[in-house]
This record gives C-alpha cells, structure tokens and sequence, in this order.
C-alpha cells in the first residue's frame, strides 16, 4: 500500500505533501472546507490528477493531515493498494426518514463474500446517522467491520456534504468497501468523557430532541447540575454531553451532544437520536482527559496495525466537532497524542465530525457515536 | 497527570533532546488548573446529587409509609404506631381500641359517579374522619374504602363506643361531589386491647371480625367484637373449604318442586332448587349455604352446575313442561352467564322457551343496566324471565316496567298470612290484579293448605306451588309420581292426599 499525500489553499492551490504525485491510485479519500468543495472544482481537480482511481470524500469543520490540523483547506491521501480491491457507493436524496433504507441499500451495493471492511461518509446535516448505521448493520453486520463518519460544516450548521466518485453534495450517503484477504483493518475508539450523576431513564423525547428524564424536565435537571455553567447556546452543551445507552446494555453506550436548548419549552436537541426508555447520565469533560482519550483510541488499533505491513499504514480519524469546539487551541493536542502512541510511520489523515461510526466493543455492530475520536487502520500484508 | 506529563513533555523537547522547562512549567500549572477546576465541578455534582438523593428518601418514605390519595397514614405505618402504643398500653396497664371502619354503599358511588367522585367522596371522608379524633389518634387508609382507627383513651370500651357513634353521624352526612349530593354511611367493627397483652395480629383480626357482624347487621351500625364472632367466622372457613370440594365430589343435587296451572289442574313445570349432601352434616338447606357462595364468587360455577344439570333433567320430559331456575346477582355480574345459558341448552337440546329463569329484585337493584342487558339477550333467546319473592323486597314498579317479565311469583310470606291477615290478602289480590293487567301470569309460592288454595284461586291467581301440591324432590322421585302416570291422575292423587 502506497500513500500520496496531498493538500489544497485558496492561496497555493493543490500540492502534494508526500510522495511523488505520480497519478496512479486505487483509491483517493479527501475531506475539505465545504465551501472549497461545493463548486465541485476540487473533487474535479482529483479526478484529473488521478483518473483510474475511485474518490471518496466529503465537508469538514477541520481538517487532519499527518500532524497538522487546518480550516478552510483540503486534504487527500491517494491510495494504491497491492493486492486489495476496492468499491464504492453513493446514495442520493437521503433524508432522516429514509436513512436506514440507504444504510441497507449502501449495505448491498457492497457487500460480498470477501469484503472486509466499509468506511462510511453522511451528509451530517441531513442524514440520520443512527438509521445510517442500523441499516448498514443490518445487512453487513458481522460480516466486516463497519467504520465512518457523519460529514460536517463550518459550525454554521446548514450544509455537509458527501460524494464518492462524484462531485460531493448534500443529501449524499458515500461508501467504500475494502475487499480481498490481504487488507488488515481496525478501529478504536475512545471519549475521555467522564459521566457523572445517577442513571436516569429517558421517558419522554421527539427524534433527537429530549423533553423528559424520568418523567422531570431535562433542562431543569441539567441546570440544577451543572449549576452557574450554564449560558445556554451550543457551548455549554459541548462541555456537558449525555451517555446514553439501552437499558439493558450500558455497554452500547454512546455520547449525544447537545446542540442546543430551548429554556421557554425545556427542550433540549442533541447531535443524535434520543430513544425513549434508554438510560442517560450526565458527562463533563476535561480538556486533559479529552486528549488523553485521543491517545486511548489509537493505542487500542496499535496491535492491529502489523508491523511486516506492505508499504504504508494508513490511520483514518474521525474526530467529533464538539471535541474540536471545546478544546480549541489544545485541540492539536489530540492529534498530538495520538500520533504519539501510533508512531511517526504511520500515516494520518482525517476530519472533525458530526457524528463517528465504529463498534462500540469488538463483539458488536457498529453506532454512531458522539463527542468521540475513532480511529481506523488500514494496512496491507503480503499475499 | 503521569501520562498527560508524558504527552506533553514530547511537545517541549527539541529534535537535539533538550527540554524547555518553562512551556511545561505552564503546561504542569494548567493541567493542575484544569484539574481544580474539575474537582470544583464534582464537588457541586456531588452535593446536587446528595439533596437529589436526600429529597428521593424523603419521597419514599412518605410513599412507603403513606395512601397517596388521602394523605393517611398506610397499613405499615398503622401496624408501626399500633405495636409501639401496645407495648406502652402493657406497661401502663391500660387499654386501646383499634376501629375497622368500612363505607356502606361506597361502590354505588363508583358504579354511578366514577371513580372520581368516589376519590373525592374518600378524601372528604377521610378528613371528617380526621377531624373527629384527637391528634394522639391514629387513622390509616387500607385502600378501597376500609380505614383504621387507633384510639387512645382512658376508660375502654366506652370511649371507642363513643367515638364510633360520632364517626358514623359524620359519615352519613352528605357528600358534595361536584355539585352532586350522594350519602354513604359507615359500619365499624372495634377490638379493644387487654391490658394481658393482646397481639397486634389478633387486635386486627378481631376488629374486621367485629365489621363483619355490625355489616350483617343491617350496617350503619359499630360493633365490639366478641368471642363468638371468632367461632362463627371459623364455622364459615369450614364451610367454604367444604363447598369447594362438593361440586368435584358431586355432593350437590338438584330438587323439582311441581308448578301447578289452577286453571288446567296441571303440572305447568318445575322449579330446580339446590341440595347438598355434606358427607358429615347430611342435607344441607340452600339458605345455609347459598349467601355464602355468594358472597365469595362460588356460586357462579354453581350456578353454571344448576342450570346445566336442570336443562339436562327437562330435556327428558314432555315438551310442555318448563323448568325454572334461580339466578343469583353475583352470576349476573359473571359477563359469561349468557354463553353458560347458551351452552346449557345447546348441549341438553332443551328449546330455550322451556327454561325459565327466576331473579329477584335485589339483581336489578344492584346493577340494573347491566342486568337488563342481559335480560333482554335471553329473552331474545326465547327463554322465560319470572320476578321471584315479589313484594318482600323494594316491590318497586319501575323494576316490572323496566323489562317486560313473564310471570310474577309471590313471596309465601303473603301467602302463609292469608287466611288471618287481611293486609297480605289485599297484597296478594293487589298482585295478582297487576301480574293479570300486565299480561303476565301470576304464581303463588307456598301454598300449604287447601284453604289457601281456595283463596288464591278466588283472587286470580293462574299457577301455584308448595306443598299442599308436593315439596321438592329428586329427580327419579319427580318422574316416578307425576311424569310416568297420566298427570292429571297424578294431581288428582296428590290432590287427595293432601
């Protein structure tokens, strides 16, 4: 496996980071400022440069390349693989009540016997991730390992787009399948969240909006909590999450940020679905911790990646946008962290999320999870 | 802290290994900055979670130990009051009472008002309640409409005697209910502790015996218990244990008393009444029995015996006699008494207009929609509806304009009365003139001598039955004198005998 790398400025236009810009990959997998990619004129630009090769990307609120991290640019790694194939798919029209049919129907474009892993790209705004990710699961589950993220904006929350093999638009569901007995894939992923408080049961909500933890008004409850931190607006939210699981199976957990609160009807919206009769328990976060988190989710692929690979390894991050808004300046710390435990070889690339896709355990189906860092690896052994 | 230091100190060492002492001086004081500030935020979870938690115990407590609906005290915490008061009473030397209160005709304020208004009606009787004692008292709610009452006072029984007088004035005062005025009243039942030491267990269980009587009683009423309740209360354990084993030991048995037509000096039908043939105590009387089986739901299987059995025997015999049997209230409240009816006649093969069914006002006074209902499925069916024991109960006219019944029977207390008493011959002739004006036939029960036969027959009565004619017999002994023989002859026979 062979990675280019490369990087695109209003002011410099395409260059490449690594390698030789030699035109020849399988596979090439870009993440940008939405604005940089709605003309289409990037994704055409890397279809030009590498014309054989399958393009898979999508919006973002920042970017990751090796250890840098930017706005407003784009970033691709061009891939060719030695003895790997790979497909993708593309979904149009996708809307939150048709998500899991898309899921499914992603599902079956790709599957096959010797499929060994998906990697996932929805449109943040306009998909719902946990139909996406149940619909996936439906008919792949077990199968391969299922990994991604939901795409996202410049925190105006408006637009997020996805495309494979085609200019990236909104409403889109992307997908590309990794075939063949050589490619070796893992993901991790970790939170650095602590949850505090009793379990609650949530008892009354609409989609990703929640009205009632045990029969009591949530926002209350939350204020009362969280006491003087309170502002209101996205940013108290960020540093609050809940941990929501089914009743039964805390160990499905996954993170929901709150996206916003309404003080005059005690709603409060979070980044995700709220299923009624889950429990939830309150979260603050710890900027130290949070990094720290980074640091666990790739020191959980670490054994994974082998170290007889063919050529390069490739570790695909998917990091949620309230991680990026809460630790702001130390947010390089993150990506620090984590390339720390991963080593100085293997090659980075990724964004900032509105939603992660990996298995919570290695046992189980993948979810969507929020306020996460996931991490996936690829790398290719000799056949 | 160690494994952050470790991160950050890579941050601040150059490519050549040296370390900038100062940048992780300032990143050591952040981290311990964001570690205070960390620690602040689970202090202040920690304490909202304390007055969660608190405030939760506080709810549970009172939900525990508390009827939601009244705000009383609950069984548990009666029982708690109740043994802490017993002790200091055996140590003292004195006495307490412990009161069952119980509301009459409660559920007639649920069946016709809802169970909101019979909420409403129990919190204000709970607060006239509560008003009336004093605070060293404690009054508990059951649930339903059974309260308890722990009296501490001096002089015994005369001070709970006193107190149960009062409460039941107070209780059958009327209720406002929304702007609806509605009257229950109220039956106490009272135990009073021996200085000796009586139990809490035995206190309560003596006090609702206690209930029990002053219910039977005629209700509205208090009474204090007394040994003899005990023993009354253990012969009708006894009774019900035994009348449940009867049915699958075929101890029952049905009797036939002969309906006579005055007009044709036939034998128009039969009426079915029950027996039981108690391995020990021999025949047992129905009104020994049948109350009981009421009162605890087992005359619904009974009854279903009853009618199955009596369709059976009827099916055998000529086609224009009928068979009549008596249907309690309680089978009336069973929804499945029409499929039992239903079933009865399908697998004997009886057409239904040979099988009568005789209910007595008390089953329309208890649920008279329902009742009616039921009524009119039956006689759809084709089945014969008669009025039992007319004018010894509500004798309400509403009650024969309300269903269209076929017959009136009329109670033998009018008819025993008949030669002496010229208020019952005038009850009887006013009777017969209503049953013969509405169409329906009118039948004197108990008729025991000819004298009495004469009279009836001189004031219109179309049927009679009693013993002047035969008293109930078995099967086999009702179709061996009057079902084998020309039945004229049989009356005839029976006439002369008597």
């Amino acid at each position: 496996m062979q990675i280019e790398e490369l990087r695109w400025t209003p002011l410099t236009g395409w260059r490449t980071e690594r390698g030789a810009g030699s035109g020849r990959a399988d596979l090439v997998i870009y993440f940008g400022d939405r604005d940089a990619l709605r003309c289409g004129a990037r994704y055409a630009e890397l279809r030009a440069a590498y014309p054989d090769a399958h393009l898979i990307g999508g919006s973002a609120t920042a970017t990751i390349l090796g250890g840098e991290l930017d706005r407003q640019n784009v970033v691709a790694s061009a891939i060719r693989f030695a003895g790997t194939r790979v497909a993708v798919a593309q979904l149009d029209s996708v809307t939150k009540e048709n998500s899991r049919a898309c899921g499914e129907a992603i599902g079956r474009k790709l599957a096959a016997p010797d499929l060994a892993g998906v990697f996932v790209l929805g449109d943040g705004m306009g998909v719902d991730g946990s139909g996406l990710t149940a619909g996936l699961n439906h008919v792949l589950a077990g199968a391969c390992l299922i990994t991604g993220g939901m795409t996202s904006d410049p925190c105006d929350y408006t637009e997020a787009l996805a495309g494979a093999d085609a200019p990236p638009a909104s409403g889109v569901v992307a997908a590309v399948g990794f075939y063949g007995p050589n490619i070796r894939l893992a993901s991790g992923h970790a939170c650095g969240w602590d949850a505090f408080g009793p379990r609650r049961r949530i008892t009354r909500t609409s989609g990703n909006v929640l009205f009632e933890m045990d029969d009591k008004p949530a926002l209350e409850l939350y204020e009362r909590y969280i006491g003087d931190e309170v502002g209101g607006g996205t940013g108290s939210g960020v540093v609050f999450p809940l941990l929501i699981s089914p009743s039964d199976q805390p160990e499905h957990a996954v993170v929901r940020a709150i996206l916003g609160m309404d003080k005059t009807s005690g709603a409060m919206t979070f980044a995700g679905d709220m299923p009624e009769g889950w429990m939830a328990r309150l979260m603050r976060g710890n900027l130290d911790r949070l990094a720290l988190g980074a640091a666990d989710a790739a020191r959980q692929i670490c054994s994974s990646l082998p170290q007889n690979a063919l050529g390069d390894r490739l570790a695909l991050i998917v990091s949620c946008t309230g991680r990026y808004l809460l630790m702001g300046q130390r947010v390089v710390d993150e990506i620090a962290f984590a390339r720390d435990e991963l080593g100085p070889d293997v090659r980075c690339l990724g964004f900032y999320s509105y939603g992660e896709i990996a298995p919570a355990d290695r046992a189980s189906g993948a979810e969507l999870h929020n306020q996460t860092m996931t991490i996936v690896a690829l790398a290719e052994i000799e056949g | 802290m160690h494994r952050l230091l470790a991160h950050q100190l890579a941050r601040v060492t150059s490519k050549s290994g040296d370390v900038n002492l100062a940048a992780l001086l300032d990143m050591v004081s952040q981290a311990y900055a964001e570690a205070d500030l960390d620690r602040r935020r689970t202090d202040h979870s920690a304490l909202v979670m304390c007055q969660e938690m608190e405030q939760l115990n506080t709810e549970l407590h009172k939900l525990a130990h508390h009827d939601t609906l009244t705000g009383l005290a609950n069984r548990g915490l009666f029982r708690e009051g109740m043994l802490r008061q017993l002790a200091l009473a055996r140590r003292d030397g004195t006495s307490l009472a412990v009161l069952c209160i119980d509301f009459d005709r409660f559920k007639n304020i649920n069946d016709t008002l809802g169970h909101h208004a019979g909420d409403l009606l129990l919190k204000q009787a709970a607060e006239r309640m509560r008003s009336s004692i004093r605070d060293s008292d404690t009054l508990a709610r059951l649930g339903g409409d059974e309260f308890l009452l722990l009296q501490i006072a001096g002089s015994q029984p005369e001070a709970a005697a006193q107190l149960a007088d009062q409460l039941i004035k107070r209780l059958a005062e009327p209720f406002d209910l929304d702007g609806e005025q509605s009257y229950i009243g109220g039956s106490i039942g009272i135990a009073v502790s021996q200085p000796d030491g009586s139990g809490a267990d035995e206190l309560l269980r003596n006090a609702d015996l206690a209930l029990y009587q002053a219910k039977e009683d005629g209700r509205g009423t208090f009474r204090f218990f007394s040994p003899g309740m005990d023993l009354k209360m253990r012969s009708r354990r006894i009774m019900d244990q035994d009348l449940r084993k009867a049915l699958p030991a075929g101890e029952f048995e049905l009797y036939y008393q002969p309906v006579v037509n005055l007009a044709s000096n036939k034998i128009s039908g039969f009426e079915a009444l029950i027996r039981w043939n108690h391995p020990e105590r021999g025949l047992i009387a129905p009104n020994t029995f049948i109350p009981l089986a009421e009162e605890t739901g087992f005359i619904v299987p009974m009854g279903e015996w009853v009618v199955r059995q009596a369709c059976a025997a009827a099916a055998k015999w000529p086609e224009d006699l009928h068979v009549a049997v008596n249907v309690s209230g309680a089978e009336f409240r069973n929804p499945g008494l029409v499929q039992v009816i239903v079933g009865a006649l399908a697998a004997s093969g009886l057409h239904p207009t040979r099988l009568e069914i005789e209910i007595t006002e008390s089953v329309l006074v208890q649920n008279k929609e329902t009742t009616l209902a039921t009524l009119h499925q039956l006689r759809a069916l084709g089945v014969r509806i008669a009025m039992d024991d007319f004018g010894t109960g509500y004798s309400s006219l509403t009650y024969l304009q309300s269903f269209p019944f076929d017959k009136i029977k009329i109670d033998r207390s009018f008819v025993k009365d008949i030669m002496e008493n010229a208020g019952s011959l005038n009850i009887v002739r006013a009777v017969v003139a209503l049953a013969n004006g509405m169409g329906m036939t009118a039948t004197a029960e108990g008729v025991e001598t000819t004298e009495q036969l004469d009279s009836i027959t001189s004031e219109g009565c179309t049927e009679m039955q009693g013993f002047l004619f035969s008293q109930p017999l078995p099967v086999q002994d009702i179709e061996r004198l009057f079902l084998s023989r020309s039945r004229k002859q049989a009356i005839a026979e029976r006439s002369f005998v008597a």
